[in-house]
């Protein structure tokens, strides 16, 4: 599909897992003369250049509903893809059968895709060095299940107590230790453990009249488990009942143009979907997006200055390496308006003449790796953010958000407001429902009037989906005011 | 490997040790895909998968494990992990495997395995990938590039067990086409999506069929505007149908209703749309793709009306919240074998009307015609739908102009009443959710 979409909804539940023989973190998880033969057997047709990821990723996972630990679940999933590149063309083969013989299988069935006759070549590798944006104590697979359950019942017990409107309380926490090594035919050889973990809270508010509203909290990263001692899980589920009851007795929104508010933080949704997937190179290279051709061009209000940055500390986005090997970066994408640089991954930046900008990522094994985003920020202006609110006659005031979704040819994106207020007279007024925000990148960006001086990263629980791969990111904006934006709503003045 | 004795073997070793109940859940499968760019292979994948699910009950308590190697101290460590990770959930004595009298015995599904599927060449899909790529550029000059254009067959392969008596296994095939064009007018971009995605290679569109339809929905996009906002009949092709479709199963999901998280929760049994209007979960329509002998957890699938001539007469169960809702399982536990059943559809559609799509649009004076909705659709606890949807506007009765950068929104209860015209062009475009073209008799689109 050509269309990408993130969102802070869809928790990848069972794509995360347990340990069945893993051994010290400084052994390869895949012997070295082994890897080496299975890129000398991936380049045995004549192929340019080939790569063997390795993979094993354990997760945990437990469930609340109706005040109980409904259930606790872990799970194993490994294994080896081998991908060929030759030409403008990519073979790639995968097996999560561990076995010499299958593994070999593999890697000549991706250089099945090099036609050239092949003489024996030999590759080594050698283990190079990477950086740490995460550092994680004991890692999430080693701790307790009981302490994970423990964070779910802290929330629905504070949910609960929060109002007596609260009818019901869902909540989740999905950890994941997942290692990956990278070896290619340029001879590096990298490993990085990559831990994540995020908790979510759904409630459902219950008002006059059988009125049901909901509220959605949660938040994570690249952490210890003792991220849970300065973010509470108390605090999780407050914020989530504190959603479903303030939008009880909202009205319906007014469909049409408007001025919009941005409350920071999760609000970077915006800018992932109005831009971000625009500025991945697959897209750019085959010219299907609208910002192809454009570098050097002004594309939005010279208050915008986009960064993507996997370098992020603890981010849920962040990565040391990025899934071809290369390590994270942080890039400037859009400075003042101007668009300086794309999201590159090693295969498209080699078909453009261009570096990787370690953007090569993949939800797994199973995947080839795309051009994605890490942690995607807007900078900060100069706007104090109660100024900016009060300049607003009439307008819509969004607090929090939903998901969003784009499609990159025409640029047209979506962003799903679930938490929205109006504004008059520079004053927050009655909550509205059923708000969504519509736009075209660059022209959104370029009615962007106001940045705040208030820069703020979501609380870590964004999932972004592209060709059907699901990857965790992070968002970030300062409270920023968009002028003339379409709002759908079911109400027509 | 008999992996219907490993997963009567893997049961037997939890039961030794300590489950009262066990079920395994075991998958396995192949595929092969390709993609091409400009008359060329750009991709081509092939792979192999396997994995197996681990439910046990412990004394009312459920614990889970997976896992995809399948080396004998691996599975055991799973069964070990599925009993220890018992000890973290919550006693309910609701929980429990399907009891006896709903298992049962399978219903006749046809055939869902072709073996010209299996056996399909490689260079059968990078023929028909090119095929697809070429029809379209065939097709009209202003499609200037692919965002991706590709085939694919898959083979799977699922076997279940468990101490209840359960033993069951079958093995199903699909074969895909797909592509996504661009087309440009020198002042802008616009992209089309068309696929077609069955179980049997006769019953495929021709890649040409599938290329030129693709090329075409971009091309009529081109130079699309924004309307203004009014509210008018919307009508939705049958590709966007299918969402609609979703969003009321979703809001017809026994837990939800159960939970008192859905707006259909309180109506069972009320009449909420035109006697016009059936939709239908069949876990046994012939040559549908999510036909299946049994349910994520070996019910046996079958037919289950949700909505009967506008009527709502039933909900969607799996054995736990069945037991919740004292009613009975549906057969809708819906699974893979890294995560736990959870309530899902089957081959879910909408039953088809008697008019033509071209019927419905004469009709309308004035309104949009919806071919694309970007966004994730209605909420089910609220039912509130707002989506951005591009599409042709619709005056007197025919289309003509692109619209894009607009949202449509509703609420599901009165879109069911305002359901007013249903077309009889039903089909499955590319999944197992079917609708025809249906038109509502008002909706908000909102824009400039």
């Amino acid at each position: 599909m050509p269309r990408a979409s993130a969102s802070p909804r869809r928790a990848p539940a069972s794509q995360l897992a347990p340990p069945v023989a893993r051994g010290p973190s400084a052994a390869p998880l895949l012997p070295q003369p082994l890897v080496e033969r299975l890129l000398a057997v991936a380049m045995e047709r004549g192929g340019d250049f080939a790569e063997v990821y390795v993979e094993r990723t354990l997760t945990t996972a437990v469930m609340l509903e109706e005040s109980r630990i409904k259930s606790a679940q872990t799970g194993l999933i490994q294994g080896v893809g081998v991908r060929v590149i030759s030409g403008g063309k990519v073979g790639y083969a995968y097996s999560d059968d561990w076995d010499e013989p299958a593994l070999l299988r593999a890697a000549s069935t991706a250089a099945m895709i090099a036609q050239g006759g092949g003489a024996e070549r030999s590759f080594a590798v050698r283990r190079a060095a990477v950086p740490s944006y995460y550092r994680v104590g004991t890692p999430l697979m080693d701790v307790e299940v009981s302490l994970k359950t423990a964070l779910l019942t802290r929330a629905d017990k504070a949910a609960r107590a929060f109002d007596s409107r609260v009818k019901q309380v869902n909540a989740t926490y999905v950890d994941q230790t997942r290692r990956i090594a990278v070896a290619n035919t340029e001879g590096r050889y990298t490993e990085d453990t990559q831990d994540l973990c995020r908790m979510a809270v759904q409630v459902v508010a219950q008002g006059k009249g059988g009125e049901q509203r909901t509220g959605m909290y949660g938040g994570g990263g690249r952490v210890s488990f003792s991220h849970w001692d300065g973010f509470p899980p108390e605090s999780v589920g407050r914020e989530a009942a504190r959603q479903a009851v303030a939008t009880l007795g909202a009205v319906d929104c007014a469909a049409g143009p408007q001025t919009v508010v941005l409350a920071p933080g999760w609000s970077g949704i915006l800018l992932h979907e109005a831009v971000g997937h625009g500025l991945e190179a697959d897209f750019i290279r085959k010219g299907t997006s609208l910002f192809a051709g454009k570098l050097g061009q002004k594309v939005a209000s010279d208050l915008v200055t986009v960064i993507d940055d996997g370098t992020v500390s603890s981010g849920r986005g962040s990565i040391n390496i990025d899934d071809e090997g290369n390590p994270g970066e942080r890039k400037v994408l859009i400075e003042n308006g101007v668009l300086k640089n794309y999201l590159y991954d090693g295969l498209n930046a080699k078909l453009m003449g261009q570096r990787t900008t370690g953007s090569g990522r993949r939800e797994s094994f199973k995947h080839l790796p795309l051009p994605r985003m890490t942690n995607t920020f807007l900078a900060p202006g100069d706007h104090a953010p109660e100024d900016i609110l009060k300049e607003v006659k009439r307008g819509l005031y969004c607090a929090t958000f939903g998901g969003g979704q784009v499609d990159i040819t025409n640029g047209n994106f979506v962003f799903e407001v679930s938490e929205a207020y109006q504004i008059e007279d520079g004053k927050l007024g009655r909550p509205v429902k059923g708000a969504m925000l519509i736009g075209v990148g660059p022209e959104a960006l370029k009615n962007v009037t106001r940045v705040g001086t208030d820069p703020m990263p979501d609380p870590g629980m964004g999932v972004c989906m592209k060709d059907g791969q699901m990857l965790p990111v992070g968002v970030g904006l300062p409270t920023l005011r968009i002028d003339n934006v379409t709002v759908g709503g079911t109400k027509v003045a | 490997m008999d992996y219907q004795q490993l997963a009567k073997k893997i049961v037997q070793r939890a039961k030794k040790k300590g489950a009262q109940q066990a079920e395994a859940f075991l998958e396995v499968g192949r595929q092969s895909s390709v993609r091409v760019h400009e008359g060329q292979i750009e991709d081509l994948t092939q792979s192999t998968s396997k994995g197996v699910g681990v439910r046990v009950l412990v004394k009312g308590r459920m614990g889970f494990a997976y896992t995809s190697d399948f080396e004998p101290a691996a599975l055991d460590h799973i069964i070990d992990q599925a009993v220890k990770l018992a000890g973290a959930a919550a006693p309910n004595k609701l929980n429990g495997l399907p009891a006896g009298r709903d298992l049962g015995r399978f219903g006749e599904t046809g055939l869902l395995f072709d073996t010209k599927v299996a056996e399909l060449p490689g260079d059968w899909k990078i023929k028909a990938a090119l095929e697809v790529e070429k029809a379209g550029r065939a097709e009209d000059s202003r499609v200037v590039a692919f965002n991706a254009v590709g085939a694919g067959d898959f083979v799977s392969e699922v076997y279940v067990a468990s101490t209840e008596g359960l033993s069951g296994a079958y093995s199903g095939t699909y074969v895909f086409l797909y592509s996504m064009p661009v087309a440009s007018d020198g002042a802008g971009l616009q992209t089309g999506y068309w696929v077609d995605y069955k179980r049997f290679l006769d019953d495929l569109d021709s890649p040409e069929s599938v290329g030129r339809e693709a090329a075409r929905r971009a091309v009529r996009m081109l130079g699309a505007k924004r309307v203004k906002t009014q509210q008018v009949p919307v009508v939705l092709d049958p590709l966007v149908a299918s969402n609609f479709v979703s969003d009321l199963a979703a809001a017809a999901n026994g837990n939800a209703v159960y939970q008192q998280a859905s707006v259909l929760a309180p109506l069972k049994g009320k009449r909420l749309a035109g006697p016009h209007v059936t939709l239908v979960d069949d876990g046994l329509l012939p040559r549908g793709l999510a036909t299946a002998p049994f349910d994520g957890e070996g019910v046996p699938t079958r037919r289950t009306p949700i909505l009967d001539k506008g009527v709502l007469t039933g909900f969607l169960y799996d054995a736990f919240t069945a037991r919740k809702a004292k009613a009975r399982t549906t057969g809708n536990a819906s699974r893979s074998y890294n995560g736990l059943p959870a309530i899902g559809t089957t081959n879910l559609y909408l039953e088809a009307g008697t008019k033509s799509p071209q019927e419905l649009l004469r009709e309308v004076d004035s309104g949009l015609y919806v071919t694309a909705l970007l966004g994730h659709g209605t909420d089910p606890v609220t039912g509130e739908l707002s989506a951005g949807a591009n599409g042709l506007w619709i005056e007197k009765g025919e289309l003509t102009y692109p619209v894009q950068e607009v949202t449509v929104a509703g609420n599901l209860l009165q879109m069911l009443q305002d359901l007013d015209g249903i077309g009889n062009d039903l089909q499955f475009r590319g999944g197992s959710v079917g609708a025809p073209t249906v038109r509502f008799r008002q909706l908000t689109v909102s824009g400039e």
